[in-house]
């Protein structure tokens, strides 16, 4: 069963056979986190970096920007049971166009907003596939804690 | 037959835009035009009429009585939003069929053409540029010439992809080299031919490169800020990707920052939810059925 999160959007399961996707990764970053003893995982898929930006949009949708979405995932997570020492941690996205000059670069800003989170937090990535100006769809498989990623004709595990 | 000839060839051949659809363009392009210009422009399609007014009574609008005639649906909601509805709904049957060889699946393409019409607005707003319908309808057929190009990329893709690659190419530029054109000069041809009004024809063909203006067109402008910023936060994006030249001339020309886009892809992902649920509460196939109902878990 896919669970499929839309554009500013997280979601956490603990059903083995739900399987987390996220389309269409540009800017935007997917965070893609797993717990393998309690078989818990959850996805987020925000747009922007900080809520300073407009508080009431982040009060209304706090996946919307890292700073409010990614501490919503892990908390909706350990509800579930995860626990932060075991979480399994995989990062997609932040695509950029074209460009020399280091312009429309919401995508670094997201990726740089998203290492300061987990710097301070003390969480680790355990991979990532971020920047270039690809557009990239990523899948967590609950039960495995597998997590793919496709984009244009190359499709590889993270 | 060339390839170049063959594709313009393919021009021809699309169903030419509804009567309604060209009329109402160039009232729209007319910042004198009435209400009852407006209407009259409308009034004839029945199947535009109905569906614009199955529209104005969904729950959406939250109108306490119904609306009954297009001259009333002016009036309570504006011009303005009852002139992005008519173009909306005349361009669904058009941009929401797969385009495969852009890697788009059904809905996507009208799912971005929607995205960056709204867009336009917002960016319209921010600058201050005026005649909001205009600006929206470049936004909605910014991208037609993919529909022409759409068979033609399929075949040549791994050719395009590999000249974006390794000969660091933009993916209009590959196209243009691997196909003899890109889909925005395509889409400028497709729209000459409806006989849109100029504005529109010249942001539809330059809506990559819009410093290949001299003077630059603030509307040209706006359209590929719109286009840029929902590339980035990948709405209806496909295989092409990202992979498009960022040109911060335009925003030094209207003094944007890069908070100011941020804002903008904020208030445009907000937009275009409302603007899905009104369309997708109807008869118009959804983009991905799966993704109009959220999941349970789904937190947010």
């Amino acid at each position: 069963m896919d669970i499929i999160v839309d554009i500013a959007d997280l979601a956490v399961s603990n059903d083995p056979r739900a399987t987390l996707v996220t389309h269409s990764l540009g800017s935007c970053i997917g965070v893609a986190i797993h717990d393998p003893e309690v078989h818990v995982g959850g996805m987020i898929h925000y747009m922007l970096p900080d809520s300073t930006l407009s508080p009431e949009k982040a009060k209304a949708n706090p996946a919307m920007f890292a700073n409010t979405g990614v501490p919503a995932l892990f908390r909706a997570a350990y509800e579930l049971g995860a626990v932060k020492k075991r979480m399994v941690v995989k990062v997609a996205g932040g695509a950029q166009l074209l460009d020399d000059n280091g312009t429309f670069n919401i995508g670094k800003r997201n990726y740089v907003m998203l290492r300061k989170l987990f710097w301070k937090n003390g969480i680790l990535i355990d991979a990532e596939d971020v920047g270039g100006s690809i557009s990239r769809t990523v899948r967590l498989s609950v039960g495995t804690g597998k997590v793919s990623l496709r984009s244009r004709n190359r499709e590889i595990e993270l | 037959m060339s390839r170049c000839q063959e594709i313009l060839d393919r021009v021809g051949t699309l169903p030419p835009l509804p009567d309604t659809a060209v009329k109402l363009m160039q009232v729209v392009n007319d910042p004198a035009a009435t209400v009852e210009e407006l209407v009259e422009a409308i009034q004839y399609d029945q199947a535009v009429t109905s569906e614009l007014l199955r529209i104005c009574n969904s729950a959406f609008f939250g109108l306490s009585r119904r609306i009954s005639s297009l001259t009333e649906a002016m009036i309570r909601l504006g011009t303005v939003k009852v002139l992005q509805l008519v173009m909306s709904i005349h361009t669904n049957s058009m941009l929401v069929r797969e385009q495969a060889g852009y890697g788009l699946p059904p809905g996507a393409l009208w799912k971005h053409s929607v995205a960056v019409a709204l867009a336009s607005s917002i960016v319209a707003q921010k600058v201050k540029l005026p005649n909001a319908g205009l600006v929206f309808t470049a936004g909605l057929l910014h991208d037609i010439g993919k529909v022409v190009l759409n068979s033609y990329v399929a075949d040549d893709f791994a050719e395009i992809v590999r000249r974006v690659a390794e000969e660091k190419l933009d993916f209009r530029q590959a196209e243009e080299q691997v196909l003899g054109f890109s889909h925005d000069h395509i889409g400028g041809r497709i729209a000459e031919q409806w006989r849109l009004p100029e504005p529109i024809v010249r942001c539809i063909q330059h809506h990559h490169d819009p410093d290949a203006l001299d003077p630059t067109d603030p509307l040209v402008d706006n359209v590929y800020l719109a286009n840029s910023t929902c590339l980035l936060l990948g709405i209806g994006i496909g295989e092409d990707g990202l992979c498009y030249r960022a040109n911060p001339a335009v925003m030094q020309r209207h003094d944007l920052s890069e908070r100011d886009l941020e804002d903008i892809g904020a208030q445009t992902l907000v937009e275009l939810k409302r603007v899905e649920s009104l369309f997708t509460a109807g008869d118009v196939p959804p983009a991905n059925p799966a993704a109009t109902g959220q999941e349970h878990s789904n937190v947010s």
